[in-house]
């Protein structure tokens, strides 16, 4: 099975899992990001380039349904994808913890930089105090939901990487 | 050698992919509708039955999460409740009188209060995706009359306006949404102001009334219903919570807490003020 027959319906459970399961379920009034998982998990499993691939895709399908400029959240996803994948090559994964601390950061890192970048393009709201709630939950719930999503984005993403180049 | 070319890939891969969200941005700000407002509506009416049917499925399960995760709140919430309906008993009597008053004054004037203008009925199907937007999915679109800047309320008051519309859904932005502004009068000076939302479980903000206006705690703030203003005058907003004036300020600080419970949505109309 290739990547191109892998990753769509990864996509359309996240999709759906991200507007319709997980709003539903919030903590101090904040749901996790999904979308953003997927783009960090694909870059923690297969590196930079499918980190980056795998993000701004998610982030297009995320941008669909909010009132945010359109692309804001692929650019964002994007690069935090690509920064994880550059990070999870320098390291060695020998933990568990390793990349579930990865997720915790680089979630906190995208909620961020997708608050700044927001202000920057004229969303200035985006950077109000209760952003450091949402970058809080967030970033520990994301963290939760990577053991559950590492292992199928793995399957996704690694279709046909060498098995070297591939967390285990 | 190889591991080299492999980033320089991924560089340019990145390189890419930024200027394509770049690119998809700027077109996003050149205007609503296009290309882009059609793939957000189509997104929208795609995903609906799904998230209808999620709501369905994980609402029983999700109020059970609330319930566990707020459980003392509620019960305090419980206690203000029984409270508030003996005063609103009490206020409803009071009312009858000075409601025949109102209606026979419009019909001499021949004015129309907003209960009486044309509305859609809609269920709220939606809770807000994002966690920066206070925003809500109502089941009714274009197809059934409604069209963006139209007003929604419940029986209570002014809940927000509608900012997109697809043939079956249509997305309402808050007063709550920090990007939300209201135009607003106080109902015992007559004063204007600017209701100004700052996120959820936050009380709104009144701003442009000067030092000199005397601001009462729990006086009704009503839609100001000014020319230029998408919603039409003499619907409730919000009650002052409270007023603080500070020595070389120009406006006073004003805190207002919405008329509607706004966590608790499940039908809303939505008035009809122009053509969709």
């Amino acid at each position: 099975m290739t990547l191109a027959a892998r990753l769509p319906p990864l996509f359309v459970l996240a999709v759906m899992l991200h507007t319709a399961v997980l709003p539903q379920f919030r903590v101090a009034g904040v749901a996790p990001d999904l979308l953003l998982l997927l783009g960090i998990a694909a870059g923690i499993a297969a590196g930079p380039d499918r980190g980056a691939i795998v993000g701004f895709t998610a982030g297009l399908l995320a941008d669909c349904f909010l009132q945010t400029p359109f692309g804001l959240s692929a650019l964002t996803y994007s690069l935090v994808g690509y920064a994880v994948g550059m990070f999870q090559t320098t390291i060695l994964h020998a933990a568990l913890w390793i990349p579930v601390t990865t997720a915790v950061v680089a979630s906190a890192l995208g909620v961020v930089l997708f608050a700044v970048t927001g202000a920057v393009v004229g969303q200035a709201h985006l950077l109000s105090n209760r952003l450091v709630t949402v970058v809080l939950v967030v970033s520990l719930v994301n963290g939760l939901l990577f053991l559950f999503v590492a292992r199928p984005v793995r399957w996704a993403t690694t279709a046909d990487l060498a098995p070297g180049l591939v967390l285990r | 050698m190889a591991l080299s070319r492999r980033s320089g890939r991924s560089r340019l891969t990145l390189i890419l992919l930024v200027l394509t969200s770049v690119t998809v941005i700027t077109l996003d700000f050149r205007g609503p509708g296009g290309v882009i407002g059609a793939v957000r509506s189509g997104a929208a009416d795609v995903l609906s039955p799904v998230r209808g049917a999620a709501d369905t499925v994980f609402g029983p399960v999700s109020d059970a999460f609330s319930g566990i995760t707020g459980y003392g709140a509620l019960e305090d919430e419980n206690d203000v409740l029984w409270r508030r309906i003996e005063e609103l008993e009490g206020d409803r009597l009071r009312a009858e009188d000075a409601e025949a008053e109102l209606k026979a004054l419009l019909r001499v004037n021949r004015l129309d209060r907003f209960t009486d203008l044309p509305s859609v009925s809609a269920r709220v199907v939606g809770s807000p995706i994002s966690n920066f937007e206070q925003t809500i999915q109502l089941d009714r679109g274009s197809d059934h009359g409604i069209g963006e800047d139209m007003p929604v309320v419940t029986g209570t008051g002014l809940i927000g306006r509608v900012v997109d519309v697809s043939g079956t859904r249509s997305i309402v932005r808050l007063i709550t949404d920090p990007s939300s502004s209201v135009g607003v009068r106080l109902s015992r000076s007559g004063v204007l102001g600017v209701l100004e939302g700052v996120g959820p479980d936050r009380l709104l903000d009144l701003g442009l009334v000067d030092l000199e206006t005397d601001v009462r705690e729990r006086e009704l703030l009503v839609t100001s219903g000014v020319d230029d203003s998408f919603f039409p005058g003499g619907i409730p907003v919000g009650r002052v919570r409270r007023a603080t004036s500070t020595e070389g300020e120009l406006q006073q600080d004003i805190a207002v807490a919405p008329v509607v419970d706004l966590g608790r949505l499940r039908f809303v109309k939505v008035i009809q003020t122009g053509s969709p």
